[in-house]
């Protein structure tokens, strides 16, 4: 009864010390985004005599100001559509590959797969310059096609290679009733395979989503107009030019960093259990 | 019969098929990392600024000038370390953190959550943050050790040279910390329950029961979870340095990637730079290329 009773209490002791382990962490990586969120709604003068506390009063006016003053929303939709159309193309082309790579026995796959799998070694800094090459190579300067076609190539390796896992791990017998059927294989890749991989799809859409959305780097080299600017590309112009009115620079990242969050929370039962199924499989 | 037949039909289109499939995703592939890899490997055998007609082919020339940059193998040296210091931080942050989310704890799916968010954030976003947050007059950290009354610690984060290195550290251990937890935990959630009960009953208490179960089953996805922090400490954090020292004071967080990006664009040897980024993608491949195979020899089986 005693022994019961103090394991009961250790347990109870541990438990505490979880919750409070976890929730100093959560603080540490929850608070800067709600003091970037508080800031945003700041008037100008309360922002630096209030500088780590909530706002007093909600001012709205700074997500207008850097909607339409600072060219933010201009930016906003160019960053859609970019990552739209980067989202869509790698889980197209990267479901049609991975199902090849995971299903198929052809020649050349181990190759093939193995060239996928170079891309993680590739520092992709030093391709600014080559890929810059291609995209004039191919007349798309300065255009949203040649940075979701960049993204998209660069994007592709890395989800062929998470979606090649996620079909590993759907048993064979699934489809082979339905190749028997005289089902095709894109048949069963769509009819039978697609609509069990949720999850799968989930892990490739945040990721490729997330990247495109934040990606500086090489929209700073492909982009040579204001019109076509996508929110990060935007953002750092801004941060040069209001570097003075905070609170409405808050609002400008606030405005690039909530839908990625919002994106997360959507997906993120999915993409957990997508994370997992290939590695842990072996 | 006929079920046989059409296996056999299914295995001629097969090797088409299989092709065909994978055809448009490698076309983007080739496109936009292979080719530009092979040419960037190719410009490393000139001299060329990045922008004119002018390309003269110097033979070996570029790698004799990188072995002779100092600053190269200084940056070298600060990649080794920087990734060294941030893959450990990561694997062992990561799953310590996962194993307490995996507890039957309340509030699970908002840890899970709240440990995830700085992932999401662009690194412009990152760096306005934590640049207020080390901020030497005003900033977080250093408001934060003076209510302590622990002013001894205040420092400069990012002008020290002994800290700033680390300080950017941490910012990407701070930054991706919660992906490794997100896999790890998708891994621990993976493991069968029973395994556990089964060691319970054989009297295993929890530390062991972790390093012989846990551990064990996590080996593949600790694979992973280490080549991507390891390739990712020298590849990946361009961005951070750029945006919080640009590589100073005095070189002392000058990275891999920063000084390439420099010698390419700032210097405009563009030859040189490539010939550093092989350089930096052999060394990478040779550690790596190992555990790719061993992990890729285990799908063909599996």
């Amino acid at each position: 009864m005693l022994f019961n009773s103090s394991t009961k209490m250790a347990r109870s002791l541990s438990n505490l010390g979880t919750y409070i382990i976890l929730i100093l962490v959560s603080v540490t990586t929850v608070y800067p985004v709600i003091w970037m969120v508080s800031g945003s709604l700041k008037s100008e003068s309360e922002f630096y005599t209030n500088i780590w506390g909530v706002p007093k009063a909600f001012a709205f006016q700074n997500f207008v100001n850097a909607w339409i003053r600072g060219g933010i929303g201009q930016n906003f939709i160019n960053s859609i559509i970019v990552t739209l159309g980067t989202v869509i193309i790698v889980s197209l082309l990267s479901a049609l590959a991975a199902y090849a790579l995971a299903k198929i026995d052809f020649i050349g796959r181990g190759v093939l797969f193995f060239l996928f799998m170079i891309s993680l070694m590739i520092p992709h800094g030093i391709l600014a310059v080559p890929t810059f090459g291609v995209i004039v190579k191919l007349g798309l300067v300065n255009t949203r096609l040649s940075l979701i076609l960049v993204y998209a190539g660069q994007s592709i390796a890395f989800s062929v290679f998470l979606l090649q896992s996620y079909f590993l791990s759907i048993p064979k017998e699934i489809e082979e009733a339905a190749l028997i059927d005289g089902c095709t294989r894109i048949g069963a890749l769509f009819r039978v395979i697609l609509p069990i991989s949720g999850p799968g799809l989930a892990t490739v859409i945040i990721f490729t989503g997330l990247r495109c959305w934040n990606e500086f780097f090489m929209a700073s080299i492909l982009v040579r107009t204001k019109a076509i600017r996508t929110l990060p590309l935007g953002l750092v112009n801004f941060v040069q030019q209001y570097s003075t009115d905070y609170p409405q620079l808050f609002a400008a990242l606030t405005i690039l960093t909530l839908p990625m969050i919002l994106l997360f929370l959507v997906g993120q039962k999915q993409f957990i259990s997508g994370l997992t199924a290939g590695s842990v499989k072996e | 019969m006929a079920k046989l037949a059409k296996r056999r039909t299914l295995r001629v289109q097969d090797a088409v098929s299989g092709l065909v499939l994978v055809l448009p995703a490698f076309l983007l592939y080739f496109l936009f990392v292979l080719y530009p890899t092979i040419e960037a490997g190719w410009i490393g055998f000139h001299r060329w600024d990045g922008f004119s007609k002018d390309m003269k082919w110097i033979g070996l020339n570029n790698y004799k000038f990188v072995f002779q940059d100092d600053v190269f193998w200084l940056a070298m040296r600060n990649s080794l370390k920087y990734s060294i210091v941030v893959t450990i931080a990561k694997n062992v942050l990561g799953i310590l953190l996962a194993v307490l989310i995996n507890r039957k704890i309340r509030l699970q799916a908002f840890f899970r959550t709240t440990i995830f968010i700085p992932v999401t954030l662009a690194f412009v976003v990152v760096g306005v943050l934590w640049s207020w947050i080390y901020n030497p007059n005003f900033g977080l950290l250093n408001s934060l050790l003076r209510e302590l009354n622990l002013e001894v610690l205040i420092r400069g984060w990012l002008s020290d040279p002994k800290l700033a290195l680390y300080s950017i550290m941490a910012v990407d251990i701070w930054r991706w910390t919660g992906y490794h937890v997100i896999l790890l935990l998708a891994g621990l959630q993976a493991i069968p329950k029973d395994l556990y009960e089964a060691a319970e009953i054989d009297g295993a208490g929890p530390i062991s029961q972790f390093i012989k179960i846990t551990i064990p089953l996590l080996v593949p996805i600790f694979f992973v979870s280490i080549i991507l922090s390891f390739t990712g400490g020298f590849v990946s954090n361009y961005d951070f340095v750029y945006t919080m020292t640009g590589g100073g004071p005095n070189h002392s967080t000058e990275v891999a990637l920063t000084w390439i990006v420099n010698t390419a664009f700032n210097y405009g040897a563009v030859g040189k730079a490539n010939a550093m980024s092989l350089i930096l993608f052999v060394l990478l491949a040779v550690v790596s290329l190992p555990s790719f195979l061993i992990r890729f020899r285990s799908q063909r089986e599996g």
